[in-house]
This record gives structure tokens, sequence and C-alpha cells, in this order.
């Protein structure tokens, strides 16, 4: 629902990271994105930093959208896994419990088959951590008042014509 | 819905563009990435067909910069405006935060605007989602054209609620930034305003979930955190500590795993195990005598010619010829 705020703590994301850090070490994968199915990019392990991590978040997201639109109509409820496969780099997607998407690149150096097991093993553990955060709802989402007014004094200087 | 990572401290929020086809949305994103200055934006990343239209989204991502020591991040996107694109046009519409409906200011367009707001509406019902309770602004595009219709023609059919709205011409720039400004204002209002209701439900909750909160002292989101709370970090981790001293599984089995031998060296001679490529290598190596003349290097060409000139010397001076 868009009245709830999505709020990760430090603590939640270290937890994930060790994860996607144990996932990336047991396949041999190259990195992880983990991307909310908004197209938030949530966290990210491994080399990602040749990476344009924002915009692949998003077109991650996009493209497993419509896939799953895809997969209504041939009768399915969603398609859990997808896989793009290049000619160096491939890329493995699959479900992380209601709202997030693991991303695995990964190239030659290991196989589709190592990397789907432990994606499918990372997102069971995931999916158990999100449960949690989403169970935690009564925290302080800390938007506090003087960052809306800071943000306004911002939005002046840098849309100018 | 508004994302906050306390982790990268990031506030992430989705802006999307709505309106009919060729309606301006894609030429609003433009101009914002053409005009903001390239440390604030991102990429502009355009899914369209070979005509220039847009196919599934326009994709912008903004960083106004750090508030209170969070990165303040927009994300705009826009829709594909056409009918019959409407599968893809929902999927945009997921975790909206804010929306800019671009309306066509032509009197020809009218019907278009009237069919792609009735159209939101309903996508949005599909999320649970409710345009009302949605920060919305309008944007009466294309002011600049000759015979469009007035601001009161136009809010009387488009903006019973009367929404903010702004005269924009997206090709020349007129009221776009005040248009994403606006918007950007109501996004995180709103925010503000949820998290205040997120707060009067946690002075209701009951004692647990103030502790957990505590035991986490966060500078930025609990400025009044007393000190001595800091303290109780040390103690509380320990949840954590007992997943990650859980072994992962099917990493203490070694069924699912190649063989422990250097997997560089396996794959770099065609899947060969090692012990087999150490025989068959080394034994041609011990073979090569380094005294072996055949592999001796050659004389260069400078003094092969200098051994030419020797020889004709040599009959010079037995044959006499001069």
């Amino acid at each position: 629902m868009s009245d709830d705020t999505f709020i990760i703590y430090e603590e939640e994301i270290a937890t994930i990271d060790a994860v996607l850090k144990r996932m990336l070490k047991g396949a041999e994968a190259k990195c992880a994105l983990l991307v909310d199915k908004d197209g938030h990019l949530i966290t990210r392990q491994g080399f990602t930093h040749s990476l344009d991590t924002t915009a692949l978040a998003a077109l991650l997201a996009g493209s497993f959208a419509s896939t799953r639109e895809i997969a209504r109509l041939v009768g399915e409820p969603e398609f859990s896994v997808l896989f793009h496969q290049g000619k160096k780099d491939h890329i493995h997607m699959c479900i992380v419990g209601e709202r997030s998407i693991l991303v695995v690149i990964f190239d030659d150096r290991t196989t589709i088959g190592m990397v789907r097991l432990y994606a499918r093993e990372a997102a069971e553990e995931l999916t158990r951590v999100f449960q949690s955060i989403v169970e935690r709802k009564d925290a302080d989402p800390g938007i506090s008042d003087d960052f809306t007014d800071k943000a306004r004094e911002k939005l002046d200087d840098i849309f100018q014509d | 819905m508004v994302s906050i990572n306390y982790s990268a401290r990031e506030v992430c929020c989705k802006i999307v563009y709505y309106g009919p086809g060729l309606s301006g949305k894609t030429t609003n994103l433009q101009y914002i990435h053409s005009k903001v200055p390239t440390n604030t934006r991102g990429k502009l990343i355009s899914l369209a067909t070979e005509a220039d239209r847009t196919l599934y989204f326009d994709f912008l991502p903004i960083n106004i910069g750090t508030i209170n020591g969070f990165q303040a991040k927009f994300q705009l996107y826009t829709v594909p405006g056409q009918v019959y694109y409407n599968a893809t046009r929902k999927l945009v519409l997921r975790g909206v935060d804010g929306l800019v409906f671009v309306a066509d200011s032509q009197a020809d367009k009218m019907d278009e605007n009237v069919e792609s707001l009735a159209n939101l509406q309903d996508n949005l019902v599909e999320y649970g989602y409710n345009l009302e309770e949605l920060p919305l602004v309008l944007q009466y595009n294309k002011r600049d054209l000759p015979g469009v219709l007035t601001l009161d023609e136009l809010n009387a059919r488009l903006n019973p609620r009367g929404v903010p709205s702004f005269e924009a011409s997206a090709t020349l720039g007129k009221g776009v930034f005040d248009t994403l400004k606006l918007i950007i204002k109501l996004v995180l209002d709103r925010a503000k305003s949820s998290s205040a209701t997120a707060v009067a439900r946690r002075q209701r909750a009951a004692e647990p979930g103030a502790e957990r909160v505590a035991a986490y002292p966060h500078p930025i989101r609990r400025p009044e955190q007393p000190a001595a709370a800091a303290a109780a970090v040390a103690t509380a981790v320990a949840p954590e500590a007992d997943t990650a001293a859980r072994p992962y599984p099917g990493t203490d089995t070694t069924r699912f795993r190649k063989p422990a031998t250097s997997s560089l060296a396996g794959s770099s001679a065609g899947e060969l195990p090692a012990e087999s490529l150490g025989r068959s290598i080394t034994p041609a190596i011990s073979s090569v005598d380094p005294a072996d003349s055949r592999l001796a290097p050659q004389m260069a060409p400078s003094l092969r010619r200098r051994g030419d000139t020797r020889k004709r010397g040599f009959f010079k001076r037995v044959f006499g010829i001069k």
C-alpha cells in the first residue's frame, strides 16, 4: 500500500549484506543486487563499482514487472525466476518474499546451476528477514519537519531555468 | 511508497508523469535532464520505439543532495501515453509516491485528457491506491500553441478537486521546474505526515517496540536519544550473531561443489584436472636443452652482412681479383 513507508535500518542491511556475501562466495558470482519491486535499490554486494546500479535497479524491476504480467496472461501467477544469457555475463533474477528481487550477475567462472542453488537458499533466508521488517510497523520513519523545509530551500537552488 | 534506507542514508521517492499520448511527458524529463547540474541527475533512460514514442517508461534519477545526513533521491518516470499500452502503463504506477498529470491544452485533445485521467484512476484502484490521497499536480502543457483552451475551461473538465496546476510549455521549459518543485514538496509533506501517524502509533503501541528502536540509536533518526542507550548496542546484536554463526546451507557439504583445486587453472586449460596437466607439461619442459644449437638465437642481419664482406676479401686475396 502507498501509506506504508518502507524503512530499513542499518542492522537489517548488515544482515542482508551478510547473506548476499555468503551467496556470492558460494556461487562464485560477480555481484548481487537486491531491488525493490518499485525499482529502488535496497543494497548491493560484489563488484558493482562499474555499474550504474540506480538505472539497473529501475530497469530490472521493470523487466520483472512486465514478465509478471506476461505470466498472468498465460495463466501463471508469477514467473519466480528469470535468466538473461549474454556472451560473457549472465543475469539471474529471483523473487524474494512479496516485494523484492534478488539479482545475481555472473560469468563463465561459475554455472547457472550453482547460481540457482545458492540464490534460492539466499532468497529463503532474505524472505525471513523481510518478514521481520514488514512486521515491525511501529518504528519512527525519520523524516523530520526540518527535512522538508531544508529540501525546499535546496529545490530553489537546483531547479533554476 | 517512500523508501528510507538508514544504511545507505537515503530517502527514495518515485514520481510518475502521467497523461495522454504526445502531451509532453518525456519532453518534461528531457528538459529537466538538460537543465539540471550533472552532479544532481543521473542518466535519462528511455525505453522507446524507433519513432521515439515511449514504449515502457522513461527514467531519470535526481539527487537533490544531503539533508540532515540523508541523500534525498527522486526517481522520475513517465508512462507510455498511447491507449493500447495500458498493460505497461499500469506497471509503472507500482509504488508511486507522487503524480504529475500532463494535459494537452489543445481543444481537440480534451477528450484524450479526460480519458487518460479516468484511466489513471482505474489503474491506481487496481493497486489499492486512491487518487484523492496521492500528491497530484496538474500541468497544462503546450500553452505556447495558438488556439488552446483557457485555464477555466481546462480546470472545469480536469480539475474539479482544485489540485495545484501550472501552465507550461515543456519544449520551452516554461513551468517544468515549477511543477517538479511542487510535486517534490507535496511528496515530502506527505511522507512527513505519514511519519507523524507512525510516531503516534508507536506511542500507543506496547513497550517492546520502543525498546527495539532504543537498542539501535541513530544520530539522525533520534537526535534526542540519551547517550546511555548507546551502551545497549553491544548486548542487542546477539540475535544477528546467532544467525551469522549458523552454517550457510550448502557450505558444509561437498556434494555441489566443484573440485577444490584451483578453478582458474581448470577453466583456462579446458577443464583438465590439475594433476594430469602437471604430468603432461613437465617432461616437455625438461627435454629442452639450453645448449641445443637449433634453439640458439639467430644471428642478427647486420652480423651476417659483415661475414659476407669478409668472405669477399678472402677471394680477393687468393685469386687476385680486383
